[in-house]
């Protein structure tokens, strides 16, 4: 019997050892461990043995058995391992080839990216975001701002009118007197908007364009705070190696008045085409608020102080991206638009 | 304001480079608009010596001459007549450039020539200025000049021209008096500052010319003084050099002593020809409702009551600062004249140059701002420089009719006040001192700061404003480059922004993550425009508010939707082929409603798609998913009217009943006016509706505990019938098992359906609340739907 059992471990082995495909495992397993499986058999003829015999016999025949199962096993793990290899094989990619495009997202307009560059800066300084009408009162976009009726900023080759006493807004500075006029001090406030100008359109001027107003009152800000204020919100738009420097202006609203400069972003500061080989471009109007405009709003300037400047977004974004004809802003061209 | 370096050495040393002074002035609100050579039109012209003259070989009118360029020998050819052996002459020797011409070697008739001589007037040089300049010919020049050297120094034309841009608040500063303050300021020095003498003359003005002034609001003071025995003839050399510097052509002595004094002291004075005064009585008075005056410029004038009119008994001898008359203009034989330096008022002056359409350099000034002080100091020079150019002789005594207050304005500046707005500390004392560098006197006493205005400082306020304009003026000379720079502190601050400032972001956020590119356009636009959009009678959007004063007739109007700039855009992409057509604005638009004073602002959301692959539905699928992301449920599309759009292919999109927006394929007519052969898509929705129903914060939803069985089936309806109303139908007719997420997947019209049937394969869902749905119920409900939609005309199709 132990020859018998000896005679099936070795063919078995030698049959597994032959083997080419998955399905002749099953045959094997017939063969064996089926109904009229050799294995069986052996099993079958049990009763007849004695009862030591028998146990011995089992235990040999269990040991077999779970010896060719595993041997089987894996054998089967082969198949499958070289199936999937020549799936592999078969399925085996060109990956130099062009990737499917996502579904296309569109673009935001470089204004508004700069807008919001703008914005999140100072609102990290604590300014909340407020505005006002583009179509606005004379008094709040003049008068009330200290711009007295002669004052020639008025002229009509400024400012488009709608009749005498309303306008198209020629800065956001009239947002300041409605601030004044809706909030308690103390408060910081940009105020975002369209504003126009009586100007042809040229490389360099458009008669619609963007400005963000920077307006905070309080007591006791100075001219230092200004400077300050400045210097961190145009480092966070234009990046950490930027300069600035303030310089006196005039400006009827404001009093000091004062026009920010920065460090030419082209040339770094050398003397380019950009900033005229100055190595300075002007980016925004500032100053102390004009104490006539706070106490038109009903503020005592003896008790509060204010200061606002007004940046061009299209200036900004024009200076940021390197655009050299404000014109583009205004096309809508998608070949313009899709480079931001 | 232009500032000749020789100029300003005058009053002051120049003893920093150019550079270096351009900064300073900077430092102090003077910004440079430009440097400019006295002879800026000319390079390269150096001075040469004849050394050889020989008629040209195939040109009778040419010679040919060798040139002594100062250690090199130049052959130049001439037609000129006056040149000579000998003679020293300006060479524009190849490379050199006069204007726009540039000068090489030329080849004529055979003869090399390496550049040109050149005529005085190419150095806008005249007689008075230099010998012999205003010759027929050649310049020659003096036979001391070196040889191989500049022209300009040659002749003494090497000045530097500084152009500053002077701020609105300092017309002072629109003078070479005023400017040089700043400037000897700026370089740290007291300004030389001239004195003018009193000349007394003879006799007494006030027998020849008597003044009176009817309207002392518009003129606070009328100036004037005389001379008589004139000899007009042109003025010196070093005046016409200047006058040059400064962009004005020499006329005559006496005309040109005015335009002197206006530059230098920058107030504008009059000539009359004394002869000329009828009755010798000049009356300031408003002018009559259209009566005319013939201006020095020859051209007939017709004035109405606002204005100011200089006349004499008969009429009007000049347009009140503005222009003088051409019955008053000073002539070569002209015998006495009769200065006028007045002070009128700005905005009259304004008001009357602008409506006369004529902005004379001396109506610019008085626009700007002049004062009566400086008035009188002008006058005071023309007599100074009468006197010295022996231009005739003095007549004594002093028309002065004033009616303004001429007393030095003082205020009390409070010190700690300034030194709080320029986070300084300095002394009252230390502010003194900065100040009377500007001529500003000033004296300290504790923290009161006593200032004197002088005259010059018109800007300087003597109210509120006071404390701020002596801040700015110490922060300037302080330097405001020495103010550090400080964030503010105190008190912290919630930044942020409001509801419908994010909700902006997030439709353009969206809208750029569905494909689109974002458009600015502006908001002009026009009535054809706004005609060929076709709004029915009624619609708001033809309530556009009107431009007073637009670019032209096709900018004329405030856009009432976005449709017109994105079409104008579209056209322009269209006929570039750029290749791309998605496209939003997010923008204001303006409703004239009348009644208030305000129009009426609204923000859109403008949509406009076209192109490859766009359709009705790719645009609403657009829509559907904006309204999505903002929460927007139940959203209704209704076919609608709107006539910019194609019939049967526009509607509203409306929400709990009301408007959002519109959405439609443009009319073909609106696209043939805007010359677009493609079909365009557009939508426009309210942005502030869309923030008014828009969810922030959604409540979480229990998520369907029980199964979902899905349904298909295909129903043969009229064609006009719309599938939303068969969805709704199918949804709505069960009540005791949930029928939801009704989808329209096929549409197919035949033969198998019929004429004017169309067949409709829908999808949807049945599920309980409450358990897992039986295949008895499942059944049930499937039937019901089906006898429902047969009930209502829609049979299932066989």
């Amino acid at each position: 019997m132990e020859n018998e059992l000896q005679r099936i471990r070795e063919e078995a082995q030698k049959k597994l050892a032959a083997m080419q495909e998955e399905c002749d495992l099953n045959a094997l397993q017939q063969q064996l461990f089926g109904k009229a499986g050799e294995l069986t058999a052996i099993l079958r003829t049990m009763g007849k043995l004695g009862k030591e015999e028998r146990a011995q016999l089992g235990a040999n025949v269990n040991k077999l058995k779970q010896e060719l199962e595993a041997a089987m096993e894996e054998r089967r793990a082969e198949f499958k391992r070289r199936a999937q290899e020549l799936r592999f094989e078969k399925e085996a990619l060109d990956v130099t080839e062009a990737g499917v495009s996502p579904v296309a997202m569109g673009h935001l307009h470089p204004m508004t990216k700069t807008y919001r560059t703008i914005r999140d800066a100072l609102i990290g300084m604590g300014f909340q975001v407020f505005d006002g009408p583009e179509i606005e009162l004379d008094d709040n976009n003049f008068t009330l701002l200290n711009l007295p009726l002669d004052h020639p900023a008025r002229d009509m080759q400024d400012t488009f009118y709608i009749n005498d006493k309303v306008l198209l807004r020629t800065h956001t500075s009239p947002c300041e007197i409605r601030a004044l006029q809706n909030f308690k001090p103390p408060f910081r406030f940009l105020m975002p908007g369209r504003v126009f100008r009586v100007d042809e359109v040229d490389a360099s001027h458009s008669p619609v364009f963007m400005q963000i107003e920077g307006f905070v009152v309080d007591k006791n800000l100075n001219l230092a705070n200004l400077k300050g204020t400045l210097d961190a919100f145009i480092r966070a738009v234009f990046g950490e190696n930027v300069k600035t420097r303030l310089r006196p202006s005039y400006f009827p609203f404001t009093e000091p008045s004062a026009e920010l400069d920065m460090s030419c972003t082209i040339c770094g500061g050398k003397g380019c085409r950009v900033c005229k080989g100055t190595g300075w471009i002007e980016i925004l109007g500032c100053g102390m608020t004009n104490p006539h405009e706070l106490e038109n709003c009903g503020l005592d300037p003896k008790e509060w102080s204010a200061f606002a400047f007004g940046v061009g977004v299209d200036r900004v974004t024009s200076l940021k991206y390197g655009i050299s004809d404000i014109r583009y802003e205004y096309e809508n061209d998608a070949r313009f638009l899709t480079q931001f | 304001m232009r500032l000749p370096k020789s100029w300003l050495q005058d009053y002051v040393d120049f003893n920093v480079t150019d550079e270096e002074f351009i900064e300073r002035m900077m430092w102090r609100g003077f910004e440079l608009e430009g440097v400019e050579k006295e002879l800026k039109d000319v390079s390269g012209v150096i001075t040469g010596k004849i050394l050889t003259m020989e008629k040209h070989p195939n040109a009778d009118k040419l010679t040919v001459c060798q040139v002594d360029l100062g250690g090199k020998t130049a052959q130049i050819l001439t037609n000129a007549k006056n040149v000579f052996v000998g003679a020293i002459v300006p060479v524009a020797y190849a490379g050199a450039k006069i204007g726009n011409h540039d000068f090489t070697v030329a080849n004529i008739r055979g003869v090399e020539s390496q550049g040109m001589f050149c005529s005085g007037g190419e150095f806008n040089l005249s007689d008075v200025e230099y010998p012999g300049a205003e010759v027929d010919g050649i310049l020659i020049l003096r036979a001391d000049t070196p040889l191989g050297i500049p022209i300009e120094k040659a002749i003494d034309r090497d000045d530097v021209i500084f152009d500053f841009s002077v701020l609105p608040n300092r017309p002072d500063c629109n003078s070479i008096i005023g400017l040089v303050r700043e400037a000897a300021a700026a370089l740290g020095q007291k300004m030389k500052t001239p004195v003018i003498p009193h000349i007394e003359g003879e006799g007494d003005v006030n027998d020849l010319v008597k003044v009176t002034v009817e309207n002392g609001e518009l003129c606070p003071r009328y100036t004037g003084r005389a001379a008589v025995d004139l000899k007009i003839g042109p003025s010196p050399a070093w005046m016409q050099r200047r006058l040059k510097e400064m962009g004005m052509r020499p006329i005559s002595n006496i005309v040109d002593i005015t335009n002197y004094v206006l530059v230098e002291y920058g107030h504008p004075t009059h000539a009359f020809d004394l002869a000329c005064i009828r009755d010798g009585h000049i009356i300031v008075r408003n002018a009559q409702e259209g009566e005319k005056v013939v201006t020095l410029d020859k051209k007939e004038r017709i004035m109405d009551k606002d204005m100011l009119l200089i006349s004499d008994p008969q009429g009007g001898v000049g347009v009140a600062g503005v222009m003088g008359g051409l019955n008053s203009e000073i002539t070569e034989n002209t015998k006495a004249v009769f200065f006028e330096s007045a002070a009128f008022k700005a905005s009259n002056i304004r008001h009357t140059a602008r409506k006369l359409h004529h902005v004379t350099d001396a109506a610019a000034r008085f626009i700007k701002g002049v004062e009566p002080v400086n008035a009188y100091l002008a006058l005071e020079r023309c007599i100074e420089l009468v006197s010295e150019l022996n231009a005739g002789k003095i007549v004594g005594g002093t028309v002065d009719v004033c009616a303004a207050d001429l007393t030095d304005r003082e205020i009390d500046v409070d010190v700690s006040h300034v030194n709080r707005m320029l986070n300084t500390s300095l002394s009252g004392e230390k502010m003194a001192e900065l100040l009377s560098t500007i001529e500003v006197p000033a004296t300290a006493k504790g923290n009161d700061l006593h200032v004197v205005i002088p005259h010059f400082r018109t800007d300087i306020e003597s109210g509120i404003e006071a404390d701020a304009d002596i801040a700015e003026e110490v922060g300037r000379i302080y330097g405001f480059d020495n103010i550090p720079a400080v964030l503010m502190n105190g008190d912290t601050f919630q930044g942020g922004m409001a509801r419908a400032f994010q909700a902006e972001d997030k439709v353009k956020d969206v809208l750029v993550a569905c494909g689109c590119l974002e458009m600015y356009n502006y908001n002009f636009t026009g009535p054809n425009a706004l005609k060929a959009l076709a709004f029915a009678a009624g619609d708001v959007r033809n309530d556009a508010v009107k431009l007073l004063n637009p670019f032209g007739e096709d900018q004329s109007l405030m856009r009432t939707t976005l449709y017109m700039g994105m079409l104008d855009s579209a056209a322009r992409n269209i006929r570039r082929k750029t290749g791309y057509g998605r496209f939003m604005e997010v923008g204001n638009v303006h409703f004239d409603l009348g009644g208030e004073l305000l129009p009426r602002e609204e923000k859109k959301i403008g949509l406009a798609f076209f192109g490859e692959g766009e359709s009705f539905y790719t645009l609403k699928g657009v829509v559907e998913t904006l309204l999505a992301r903002f929460g927007v449920k139940g959203a209704k599309y209704q076919r609608n009217d709107v006539d910019c759009f194609q019939p049967g292919r526009r509607a509203d999109v409306l929400v709990k009943g009301e408007k959002l927006g519109e959405l439609g394929q443009v009319h073909p007519n609106v696209l043939a006016a805007w010359d677009i052969s493609v079909p365009v898509y557009m939508a426009e929705l309210s942005f502030e509706k869309l923030v008014e129903l828009s969810v922030d914060t959604p409540t979480f939803q229990p998520l369907p505990k029980f199964p979902v069985v899905s349904r298909d089936l295909a129903i043969v309806v009229p064609e006009e019938s719309e599938s939303a109303h068969w969805i709704e139908l199918i949804e709505t007719a069960l009540v005791d098992v949930i029928v939801e997420k009704g989808r329209l997947f096929d549409v197919y019209r035949g033969p198998a359906v019929g004429l004017g049937k169309k067949s409709l394969a829908i999808t949807f869902n049945f599920r309980a609340e409450d358990h897992t749905l039986t295949d008895e119920e499942i059944k049930k409900a499937f039937e019901t739907v089906i006898r429902v939609l047969g009930e209502n005309g829609a049979p299932l199709r066989q």
